[in-house]
């Protein structure tokens, strides 16, 4: 394993979920040690211990906490994302599948100290085991009675509910999510007001990622300093990398921040599938710029190494792509679920992602023209910063980031109406 | 009070206001497509885009409708950036758009249409070819849906869940395919509301099935009055064709005297920037079987004739009773009262009670009372209900809505009314007159609220009217109307 360990901690078996399995790993037993914190205390270790969120904008958790004041008497509200939508990541899916109860904990952990007494787990529709594992924690939870009524012979109780999405890459979103929660469809909400002010049920509102509230309970039981020493100063901690693609052993892998990242590849991950070449490789999640493999030698996966390079971990969502891909066919795939998932609210992503899919198709079906390269970049840079969520600016990101480094398979295929790489992959073995 | 400068021009603009608020209070333009001054801010369609200046000197573009004003702000409504982004913007909401104004009852005075020669002026930069949605899509019996015009701005939607509160329509699907449609309850066409949507609709993708390919709006004009169909007294427009377009076509001459649609007149006194269906409906009510020939106990007769028999009738009763319409005008009340004074025993009936099936009362607009003057008839009439005495021998009775049996046998009748009604032919002497599209005028709402009418065509020849009628029946040497 890349890197020290902080979630993936256990040995994983059919049983290593269950609330007896968790408890025997010293499980609950960071809740009694918070519930004997005051709160704001609570939200100062976790505000020292510098964690990012893992949901893709890698925004610091205890700033995002800060904001919120509790105010006694209102009723606030705390979300799990897990939504995860953004394609070529499944980390969460880990934590909701083998470690229920560690989310369940640091729930109630973070409700304590946020003032919540109402709090969510918004997760994706399309998730089977994700859902009967996280709803059998809650269940269990109950029963046990750390949820629904005071615990531990503290004043604090908390109500956790299960929400399923109906499938939508725009629940993800905060605002989306929140409004999905409401019952409507999830269109992302115009900022101000924020969540933290008024949130779900115009109530102030935490939405925090399952990874980035996975690690509450870690930072409580070791202590702030204990956790900054794992990772790196500007990125403490560890994340989720859920990697696919063309490489040897995809899967989920906990990687210390700082992990030199071809090491990662080529050692950890067992190299490119069937011996290919690497050809880019895309950090966090398909919203973000692709990075060659001569671009990747020098960087270790923390975000002060990667951001420079004008790319981002993201969600950890990594996908290796072998050389002998065609980029212009991985751009239509890109754009076919952009245009499908906006959602359709504000104009530049609702006529762009369309627009977009329009000229990648018919540059696939070799009837592309020469200004359509100019044309996809002019409706990237009209969706960057326009939108009412960032799904605009993402998918302008990926596109921008593949036509910059790509331009040359674009322009062959146009002119030569067929594409650079026409070869099945598998033969390049 | 933050005081913010936009475009060179410093504001005061109140606390909790957005820019957009601000800077349409102090008559400073900035376009729209979603947002409107009633409904809540989607921010939605991104034109309305200012640039804010920041410290660096550099400039910040962001949505207007949406953006709280602050104390020192600098706003550009117009600048370089601004300019591109709308530019942009425009390109993204026409590209799916059929731009079939030629045949689009909106063309004219379609916002979509003003801001594309303002803000991009150009023409399509894409080769692609449109996404094609349903046209013609019947949302209610009353209004139809063109899906490929529609710019999804939401105030439709909006509209039934924040104002009429019918909550009849909703959008669905995503992305470029996402359609406007009427909840499947039926709410939409039971919306008493639901033809505003068609007025707030910034294209023409909402169309008035009643005015479908009626008229070019261009050839149309505007004539300021009041709804006569509640109590409320809503002010409207109602537009007719334009002398100078006139149609010359043999069998056309009743479209050049006909009320084509009625749209709201806004008025934050009345009815803000709304009107009900009944409203739209005025052509219907107006448009009845007019009565154009004066009758003597049924027979034909000409006007000078019956008025001067209606007067030697008058002059001779001994109880006479009046019933005054509650659609007369405060002028033709006043009128009434001045030619007649005490001598005729006046109750004010009610020319209209609710019809089945129509919403009688609710807490938006409509009224119970169906009558648009009401309160100006009772202000000098009183409000009896009228009870006409058994020894009552002469009945002037105004307007349409009265039983006929309640008048004594022996009794005499004078009937003015501007309908083709049965009643006509039972009067000793019926006179025609006006109706309110053929006068000037004003009415009293039930709040008291008193707006004014205007004229929109000449009436018939044949045909008097109240104001002038009543001091001729009244006056002992006569004289014509």
């Amino acid at each position: 394993m890349p890197g020290r360990q902080l979630i993936m901690t256990f040995e994983v078996t059919p049983t290593s979920h269950t609330l007896e399995a968790y408890k025997a790993r010293g499980g609950y037993q960071t809740l009694e040690k918070a519930l004997k914190m005051a709160p704001a205390d609570v939200t100062k270790e976790v505000t020292a211990s510098g964690l990012l969120g893992h949901g893709g904008a890698a925004f610091p958790v205890g700033r995002k906490w800060g904001v919120m004041k509790p105010i006694p008497g209102e009723i606030h509200y705390l979300c799990a994302n897990a939504d995860e939508g953004e394609p070529g990541t499944f980390k969460d899916r880990w934590i909701l599948e083998n470690a229920p109860h560690l989310l369940v904990e640091s729930m109630l952990i973070t409700s304590y100290a946020l003032g919540v007494r109402h709090a969510f787990v918004y997760i994706r529709g399309e998730f089977d085991l994700p859902y009967r594992r996280i709803q059998g924690a809650v269940d269990e939870a109950y029963a046990a009675g750390l949820l629904g009524k005071p615990v531990f012979g503290s004043e604090f109780a908390l109500d956790l509910v299960v929400y399923r999405g109906a499938g939508s890459y725009v629940c993800g979103e905060a605002s989306g999510l929140i409004t999905s929660i409401e019952g409507r469809k999830p269109y992302p909400r115009n900022r101000p007001p924020r969540l933290t002010v008024r949130g779900l049920f115009q109530k102030p509102t935490v939405i925090n990622n399952v990874e980035s509230l996975a690690n509450i309970t870690g930072i409580i039981r070791m202590g702030a300093e204990e956790f900054r020493k794992v990772g790196t100063p500007k990125s403490p901690g560890t994340q989720l990398v859920s990697i696919s693609g063309h490489i040897a052993k995809p899967g989920v892998y906990e990687v210390e921040y700082g992990y030199p990242w071809a090491k990662f590849l080529d050692e950890d991950c067992g190299g490119m599938l069937h011996g290919a070449k690497l050809k880019c490789v895309v950090p966090g999640g398909i919203s973000t710029k692709v990075l060659t493999r001569a671009e990747i030698e020098p960087l270790t996966l923390s975000h002060e190494s990667v951001n420079p390079a004008g790319s981002g971990l993201g969600s950890g969502g990594m996908i290796a792509v072998a050389e002998g891909t065609c980029m212009v066919r991985f751009l239509q795939v890109l754009l076919r679920f952009y245009h499908h998932e906006s959602c359709g609210q504000c104009t530049p992503c609702r006529e762009g992602m369309g627009w977009m899919h329009k000229i990648i198709d018919r540059i696939v079906a070799g009837q592309g023209v020469p200004e359509d390269i100019e044309r996809l970049y002019a409706i990237s840079h009209a969706n960057d910063g326009t939108t009412i969520c960032g799904m605009g600016d993402a998918a302008g990101y990926a596109t921008v980031g593949i036509l910059n480094k790509y331009r040359d398979e674009f322009e062959y295929f146009i002119q030569n109406k067929r594409s650079k790489f026409d070869g099945r992959l598998e033969c390049l073995a | 009070m933050p005081r913010l400068t936009i475009d060179g021009r410093e504001i005061e603009a109140k606390a909790g206001q957005t820019v957009m608020e601000a800077a349409t209070e102090h008559g400073i333009f900035i376009p729209y497509f979603c947002w409107h001054p009633k409904l809540s801010v989607p921010g939605n369609c991104r034109i309305c885009v200012v640039g804010v200046a920041e410290k660096d000197g550099g400039e910040w573009v962001e949505i207007a409708c949406n953006m709280p004003v602050s104390e020192g702000m600098v706003v550009f409504t117009n600048s370089e950036k601004v300019r591109a982004r709308r530019k942009a913007t425009m390109q993204f909401i026409t590209l799916n758009h059929p731009v079939d104004c030629g045949i689009c009852d909106k063309a004219g005075e379609c916002t979509l249409q003003d801001y594309h020669y303002e803000y991009n002026g150009e023409r399509s930069v894409s080769v692609d070819a449109k996404v094609h949605a349903t046209k013609h899509y019947a949302l209610s019996n009353r209004i139809v849906l063109d899906n490929e015009r529609c710019i999804q701005c939401t105030r439709c939607v909006r509209f039934t869940r924040e104002i009429s509160k019918s909550n009849g329509l909703g959008l669905v699907n995503r992305a470029d395919h996402s359609l406007v449609r009427a909840a499947e309850d039926g709410s939409f066409a039971n919306d008493a509301y639901s033809d505003n949507v068609i007025d707030i609709c910034p294209v023409g993708a909402l169309l008035s099935r009643s005015f479908l390919h009626k008229a070019r709006v261009w050839y149309l004009e505007p004539t300021a009055s009041v709804c006569p169909g509640c109590s409320r007294g809503c002010t409207v427009n109602l537009w007719h064709r334009r002398p100078e377009w006139r149609l010359k076509a043999p069998g056309m001459q009743a479209a050049n005297a006909s009320v084509d649609r009625v749209t709201p007149l806004e008025n934050p006194a009345v009815n803000g920037p709304w009107i009900c269906n009944k409203g739209r409906d005025l052509p219907k009510l107006l448009g009845r079987a007019r009565a154009e020939v004066a009758m003597l106990k049924g027979k034909p007769a000409d006007l000078p004739g019956a008025i001067a028999q209606a007067r030697s009738l008058v002059a001779a009763a001994r109880r006479p009773v009046a019933i005054v319409s509650s659609w007369g005008s405060n002028e033709e009340l006043a009128a009434f009262k001045a030619a007649f004074g005490t001598r005729l025993e006046a109750f004010v009936k009610a020319d209209h009670l609710p019809e089945p099936g129509e919403v009688v009362e609710d807490s938006l607009l409509i009224r119970a009372d169906k009558n648009p003057n009401t309160a100006g008839a009772t202000a000098l009439f009183g409000d009896r209900a009228p009870a006409i005495p058994k020894d009552a021998d002469l009945v002037l009775v105004w307007g349409e809505g009265l039983d006929f049996g309640l008048i004594p046998p022996a009794a005499k009748i004078v009937y003015l009314n501007a309908w083709l009604q049965p009643e006509n032919g039972h009067a000793d002497v019926f006179i025609p007159t006006s109706i309110q599209t053929e006068r000037d005028g004003h009415y009293t709402n039930f709040a008291g609220v008193t707006s004014a009418f205007s004229k929109c065509f000449a009436k018939p020849a044949g045909v008097a009217d109240a104001e002038t009628l009543f001091p001729a029946l009244a006056a002992a040497g006569g004289g014509a109307p």
